[in-house]
């Protein structure tokens, strides 16, 4: 099923308020060219955490690369667009 | 033996936990007791005969390069069934192994050959650059494959339990690195007591998540995989591991308490128990574990069992099989470990305490009186449970010459349901000495108690336990994290690393 960047966004803000339960990042405002580490504020567990949920919720599967070759939010959400075209 | 721990299971299975001298008794004993059992599931299912053939001709391998019983090699692999097979090939033929984390540069990796006089390495194909150095500067190193093999099949050799088995590096929480020498007599002793406390042990299925180079991984996780005859699942990438789960259907896991609670929150994201029907078990370990993982698991209809350990004890100190009872005791400490407390810190020695480490240096400061000093302030209570109450080398001196233990601080905010992870240090305020809690809040149970104001909640909790507390140990400051504290590669929290205080 084709989503929009939008809503991909939209998903994705919803796994990683889930991922990082104490942040106060407002994640609805949060621009695509916020980083993961230090805008976001995903630890190694986090990160974990955001790959196994991104893959039960988009229904991928990250290939063989890594999540932390990913910089911003923009670099997860072109990649899932892409898996999900395949 | 260990016999404080027989009403935890039945008879036979209590009969059926029994010593051996050494690894290669073990693996023969569980050869031919599970000979056509399933082992490991490394991509390909291996039973017990068949990874026996393919160690037998491992041992071959290391015998054509000229590696001879005594000599001391290396293991350079992820997670999979090369390295199992690399590591019981050198343990049942006198080959001590040195455990190297995946993650190493190739200059560390030539560091260490360099300086423990490597016979040989053992390498994972994925992982042919980190030998790159060593493959110039040191010709008198074998190299070899992990998955090399030979026609030819080469016996394997019992050992004095004496005999060193296996280096593995500590963790390095709160300072460097250092390389602990087990002997095989520790080894089967941490294996062994990885066997108590539980009602079923024996023919089980492990998911193994936890790297092999880690002694949680490699003695609680595969060796008393092994010792019972149980089948163990390689995930080879943490990311599956749900997905390994709905396949293998383990009733086993071995986890650090981040990852645990990780799987809860999973399962309520996605409303199901991701661990799976089958699971029974969580042994849970190398760090801290929350009173509330105990509980929350109970309510899935999982045990989850804390336990004590160091890299230097061959992982297992203490296990608590009555955690819902006590589960802010690491549990009842194994027999054949002779103890004693002095001045709060736990002093152990014993045949499951690691010869020293590799380097002199390192042991200067290590042992007295025979003991090795663990650095951890505990406590024993009236029934023989063991509390871990701070660490030592962690003590924060007053100005005053009064000593804080921050992780016994620490302890008491743990009980907190709201707080997922907390520290404690102390900062030096325009002059003033302040004790600072520091917390990752756990926000579901905000959520569920209905919380709004976080800060002035904890204030209030945090005053409460102050009042207990003599005035120097009170917290003068609360700082609630919006993110995680930075972690070490087995997800403990890095107490010195910049980035987990805020300053």
């Amino acid at each position: 099923m084709a989503m929009s960047r939008s809503e991909i966004k939209e998903k994705l803000n919803d796994v990683m308020r889930m991922a990082t339960p104490s942040s106060e990042v407002d994640f609805d405002s949060l621009p695509e060219t916020a980083t993961l580490t230090s805008d976001v504020g995903l630890s190694s567990v986090g990160i974990l955490y955001v790959v196994i949920a991104i893959e039960e919720f988009f229904g991928i599967r990250f290939d063989d690369v890594g999540f932390a070759d990913f910089k911003t939010i923009g670099d997860v959400i072109d990649y899932i667009g892409k898996k999900m075209e395949e | 033996m260990n016999e404080k721990f027989a009403k935890y299971t039945d008879a036979l299975t209590f009969s059926r936990i029994v010593d051996f001298e050494n690894v290669a008794e073990m693996w023969q004993h569980s050869v031919k007791e599970y000979t056509d059992d399933v082992a490991i599931v490394d991509g390909a299912e291996y039973t017990y005969g068949a990874l026996d053939t393919a160690v037998s001709a491992f041992r071959s391998v290391y015998r054509k390069a000229g590696v001879t019983p005594g000599s001391l090699v290396a293991i350079l692999c992820p997670n999979s069934v090369g390295f199992v097979k690399a590591f019981l090939a050198a343990a049942t033929y006198a080959l001590p192994a040195v455990l190297l984390p995946a993650h190493l540069d190739a200059m560390t990796v030539f560091g260490i050959a360099y300086k423990f006089g490597l016979k040989a390495i053992v390498y994972d194909g994925a992982l042919a650059d980190k030998v790159a150095e060593v493959r110039a500067k040191l010709p008198g190193v074998a190299l070899i494959d992990s998955s090399a093999t030979q026609e030819e099949l080469t016996p394997a050799i019992s050992v004095p339990k004496q005999t060193p088995c296996v280096f593995i590096f500590t963790g390095g929480t709160t300072g460097k690195s250092k390389a602990a020498r087990l002997s095989h007599g520790a080894v089967m002793a941490g294996t062994r007591n990885g066997c108590y406390g539980i009602r079923e042990i024996f023919g089980q299925r492990y998911l193994l998540v936890l790297p092999l180079t880690h002694v949680f991984g490699l003695i609680r996780n595969l060796m008393t995989s092994l010792y019972t005859g149980s089948a163990m699942f390689i995930c080879r990438n943490n990311k599956d591991m749900f997905r390994d789960i709905a396949v293998f259907k383990p009733t086993i896991l071995v986890l650090v308490p981040a990852l645990a609670e990780m799987a809860l929150n999973l399962s309520r994201q996605f409303g199901r128990n991701m661990l799976g029907a089958d699971m029974k078990t969580i042994i849970c370990g190398a760090a801290p574990v929350a009173p509330y993982l105990v509980k929350e698991y109970d309510k899935l209809g999982i045990t989850l069992l804390p336990g004590y350990g160091l890299t230097e004890s061959a992982n297992l100190v203490s296990g608590n099989p009555e955690a819902l009872r006590k589960p802010e005791s690491v549990g009842l400490i194994y027999d054949g470990m002779d103890y004693k407390v002095v001045d709060g810190e736990l002093w152990l020695r014993g045949i499951n305490m690691m010869d020293g480490y590799a380097t002199a240096e390192d042991n200067a400061t290590t042992y007295e009186d025979g003991y090795f000093k663990t650095g951890d302030l505990v406590r024993i209570d009236e029934e023989g449970f063991l509390y871990i109450t701070g660490r030592l080398k962690e003590i924060i001196v007053l100005s005053t010459g009064e000593n804080v233990s921050p992780a016994e601080l620490e302890v008491k905010f743990y009980a907190l349901e709201v707080v997922q992870d907390c520290l404690v240090y102390d900062v030096n305020e325009n002059g003033r000495e302040q004790l600072v809690l520091e917390v990752l809040p756990r926000m579901s149970s905000v959520k569920a108690l209905g919380i709004e104001n976080l800060y002035e909640y904890l204030k209030g909790e945090v005053g409460k336990i102050n009042d207990t507390l003599p005035p120097f140990e009170r917290i003068n400051k609360i700082i609630i994290r919006d993110t995680d504290f930075v972690r070490t590669p087995a997800m403990k929290i890095a107490r010195n690393l910049n980035g987990n205080v805020k300053k």
